[in-house]
């Protein structure tokens, strides 16, 4: 098999490269093994959150302009601000061609409220998660009910409203937390024994049920203008579940992330794979990449688990095999590595240096800006080796970044992915010239 | 204490995503989901054995919580394994008969204009509904007169005659219900030059690990593994099959959940459609006519866990003409011999309903799908007639 572009790694980054790629012409296959972070994620779009002091960023834009100078090694400065922006853009209008629309704040970050109540910085979010009816009402002393869903044991009501409260922007809004039963309209799935965000999103993506929805959530709320409820409003059809939850509440309905599997994130997930697909694309499942051959300073070849024999060729291989969770980083005792390529990775030999001594320590985990360390054209070398042109590394394999104390790990993702697409398309548009 | 080898579960970190794909538990409450009767409860099946859960008889083994697993969990294994232990020592009248496909196939195609008869006849079907519990709702797949074994034997001379030779393992459909695939399969492989050697072989052991006949499972895949090897040994041949769920057995359910050693063939199986795209990108191909028609492709679930569709869409590309349209990748429903019981008829039916719109609503020219299965399914549910890939390459062959 052969490609203009094989991407390894189907998340945001992945995607993002493959949805360019195939625009521009490109044949392409994005090779994914199990499903992407993009599960685990809140399903807002960070581009850069916090300065290196922990103070919040107001205008990201204006910060990144600044990296080429005072963070040489970020892949915001290998991309330069200018890709990065149009990147999220790319990203915005791919997703609204699968009728899913992400805000932002103009060019500033805008909150969202976490399954515990707190609040962080994020640059782009999902329509039910910030738009300027949500930033109007958070503006004044608004009064807010946060209602929870009986048997769904992955958000606590409680803990949200009381922890929301102490923040400075809340202090003086009202409040309260309740919670409605919507196990009777499971249908034949209410013998269930569990109740997960996925099941309730099913409830809700039933057009019959949503009437009956608003109406307890209605009830619920009572005199509150603003209804906060865990993000499970719909999955396959959430954007009409959600206007017709503002509608028929008449109330400004808010949805906070939820513990995985996180539905704002699957709904981007199925976006970015049904965009892809019909552009041609090839997404290959059940599959992993297992290695590839190197000679000289280009992959030749790249085999996965099912096709070990005769594996799969292209003229560029875009890495977005993700960090540790994702398995595109490896640590063993003493030692990391990239397992695919065998890849130049960045790290401190001392394994004392990969992780704070607490948990949830400022700033965020050494280790978690382990990654390949690439040039400025995202090129990475194998160990002890060349510098290898046709391969491209994009997302959370990369190093150089902390997407955790940053608050950048979406920006990083779609970010580096687009640019590696645009790379790869060079490399094509070359070749195509030489052979002219 | 636990055998360190079989604690693949504990890989799991329990974040649910098999759950949120499983395409059973999205319309029934009474399977809990792959997460909780696989690594969840497992985990106490270790320590007690006695802690098996009637829940576990509704997976229908698709393997797409393997397919979604971001951590390579083996779910459905760990499923089956345990829901043949649930199983192990109850007697079914039905379920003993639907997992000897062999024994079932070989009786019934020497009587096979009666039995197809018999089948079709609805106080028959009742009657069988109401005593074995196969539902009457199903039409069941016809019996072919002559196996394709026998057929086989008017072309057999010549395909050894092929300098380049693959061994078949055709499977109990090709055998005793759809011999045109077999022959298609000839006629296809013949035209790229190759010959096409069939081997003693038993049932791959997928219905049986279905209904929980464990040992008997095991008896076929040692049969299996010994007469495909000493087949395919002579000139390292490789070993084909059209079927991608036996395909899947000899490659996974025999190490997996038989624990079965497959190393002495394993480097050899292919499913046919892999053997033939290896062969198309090599520039091995033969001359195939336009078809000016609009197909759409529906991915088996056994298919996706061998990472094997993308084989089979690069191949079907080929073909000049084709509008090929893949379809969103869902499960069909109907699962092997899952979606011929009656407890389960309902819960098949409604995991494949998403699938025939899709399919009603592009209105193809034909449906193409690997699985034998799934292509009853499709047939029952849409008014279209759906083939293997093979059959579609085999028809596109220029004629001479």
């Amino acid at each position: 098999m052969k490609y203009d572009c094989i991407i390894i790694g189907g998340g945001i980054s992945g995607l993002t490269c493959g949805i360019k790629c195939a625009k521009e012409g490109m044949s392409c296959a994005v090779i994914t093994a199990g499903m992407s972070a993009l599960h685990f994620s809140s399903g807002s779009i960070d581009l850069l959150g916090y300065y290196p002091d922990n103070t919040i960023v107001h205008t990201p834009a204006d910060v990144l302009n600044s990296f080429a100078v005072n963070k040489p090694d970020h892949p915001y400065a290998k991309c330069g601000p200018d890709i990065v922006m149009e990147a999220l853009n790319f990203l915005r209008e791919e997703l609204s061609e699968q009728e899913l629309e992400l805000c932002s704040n103009g060019n500033n970050n805008h909150f969202h409220v976490t399954p515990v109540g707190t609040l962080k910085p994020t640059f782009l979010s999902q329509k039910s998660v910030f738009n300027e009816n949500i930033n109007q009402a958070f503006k004044k002393n608004t009064t807010i009910s946060i209602i929870n869903f009986k048997g769904y044991r992955d958000f606590n009501s409680d803990i949200a409203a009381v922890n929301l409260k102490k923040h400075r922007l809340f202090t003086d809004c009202t409040i309260t937390s309740n919670s409605i039963d919507l196990q009777d309209l499971q249908g034949a799935v209410k013998e269930a024994i569990e109740l997960r965000s996925i099941d309730i999103s099913r409830i809700f993506d039933k057009d019959e049920n949503l009437h009956e929805i608003a109406e307890r959530l209605k009830r619920a709320a009572g005199d509150s203008e603003f209804i906060g409820v865990p993000a499970v409003a719909g999955l396959e059809n959430h954007k009409t579940v959600y206007e017709q939850l503002v509608d028929l509440t008449e109330k400004i309905v808010y949805e906070i992330p939820t513990l995985p599997p996180s539905i704002p994130g699957m709904r981007i997930d199925r976006a970015l794979k049904s965009r892809f697909s019909g552009l041609g694309g090839v997404l290959i499942t059940g599959d992993r990449i297992i290695g590839g051959t190197i000679v000289n300073d280009q992959v030749t070849r790249v085999y996965t688990k099912h096709h070990q024999q005769e594996g799969m060729t292209a003229r560029n291989v875009v890495l977005a095999s993700g960090s540790f969770f994702s398995g595109g980083m490896v640590a063993e005792i003493g030692n990391i590595k990239e397992p695919i390529f065998g890849l130049l990775v960045d790290y401190p030999k001392q394994r004392e240096e990969w992780r704070s001594q607490l948990f949830f320590q400022k700033p965020a985990h050494p280790f978690l800006s382990f990654g390949v360390r690439t040039d400025e054209n995202l090129n990475p070398n194998v160990q002890n080796g060349p510098l290898v042109k046709n391969l491209f590394c994009a997302g959370a394999v990369l190093a150089g970044y902390n997407p955790i104390s940053e608050g950048s790990g979406g920006g990083v993702a779609a970010g580096t992915g687009y640019y590696a697409a645009l790379q790869a398309k060079k490399r094509c548009d070359d070749i195509r010239k030489g052979n002219e | 204490m636990i055998n360190l080898e079989n604690i693949s579960f504990d890989h799991c970190i329990k974040c649910t995503v098999c759950t949120a794909y499983c395409p059973v538990s999205r319309v029934t409450g009474r399977f809990p989901g792959p997460k909780l009767a696989g690594p969840d409860t497992e985990r106490l099946r270790k320590k007690n054995p006695e802690l098996l859960d009637k829940s576990l008889i509704y997976c229908s083994n698709c393997k797409r919580c393997e397919v979604a697993c971001p951590s390579d969990v083996n779910i459905a294994d760990i499923i089956q394994a345990a829901r043949c232990s649930y199983l192990e020592n109850s007697f079914r009248i039905r379920d003993f008969v639907m997992s000897r496909t062999d024994m079932v196939g070989g009786m019934t195609t020497c009587f096979s204009s009666l039995t197809n008869c018999l089948l079709k006849n609805r106080l028959i079907k009742k009657v069988l509904e109401l005593f074995i519990g196969l539902t009457a709702k199903r039409e069941l797949p016809d019996y072919n007169k002559r196996s394709f074994r026998q057929w086989y034997g008017t072309v057999k001379a010549r395909q050894h005659r092929f300098k380049e030779k693959a061994v078949y393992f055709h499977g109990c459909y090709v055998n005793y219900n759809d011999q045109a695939l077999g022959r298609d399969v000839i006629k296809l492989l013949n035209a790229m030059n190759r010959g096409v050697i069939i081997t003693d072989e038993k049932c791959c052991g997928v219905p049986l690990i279905a209904n929980g006949y464990l040992e008997k499972a095991k008896v076929n895949a040692k049969f299996n593994i010994d007469s495909l090897k000493s087949a395919a040994d002579n000139n390292g041949m490789r070993i084909l099959s059209t079927s991608s769920t036996c395909m899947f057995a000899l490659k996974h359910e025999y190490p997996g959940v038989l624990g079965i050693d497959n190393t002495s063939i394993s480097g050899r199986l292919d499913y046919i459609m892999s053997y033939i795209n290896r062969l198309f990108e090599q520039d091995d191909i033969p001359v195939l006519e336009a078809m000016n028609i609009t197909a759409v492709y529906h991915s088996p679930c056994h298919l996706e866990r061998l990472g094997g569709v993308i084989d089979t869409i690069e191949a079907l590309r080929r073909i000049p003409g084709l509008n090929l349209k893949n379809l969103h990748s869902e499960c069909c429903g109907i699962s092997g011999t899952y979606g011929f019981k009656k407890e389960y008829y309902q819960i098949s039916q409604e995991i494949g309903r998403e699938l025939f719109l899709a399919i009603n609503k592009i209105k193809p020219d034909i449906v193409i799908t690997d699985c034998e299965t799934c292509r009853w399914q499709i047939e029952m549910n849409t008014p279209f007639e759906t083939v293997h890939p093979v059959t579609l390459l085999a028809r596109a062959l220029k004629k001479v």
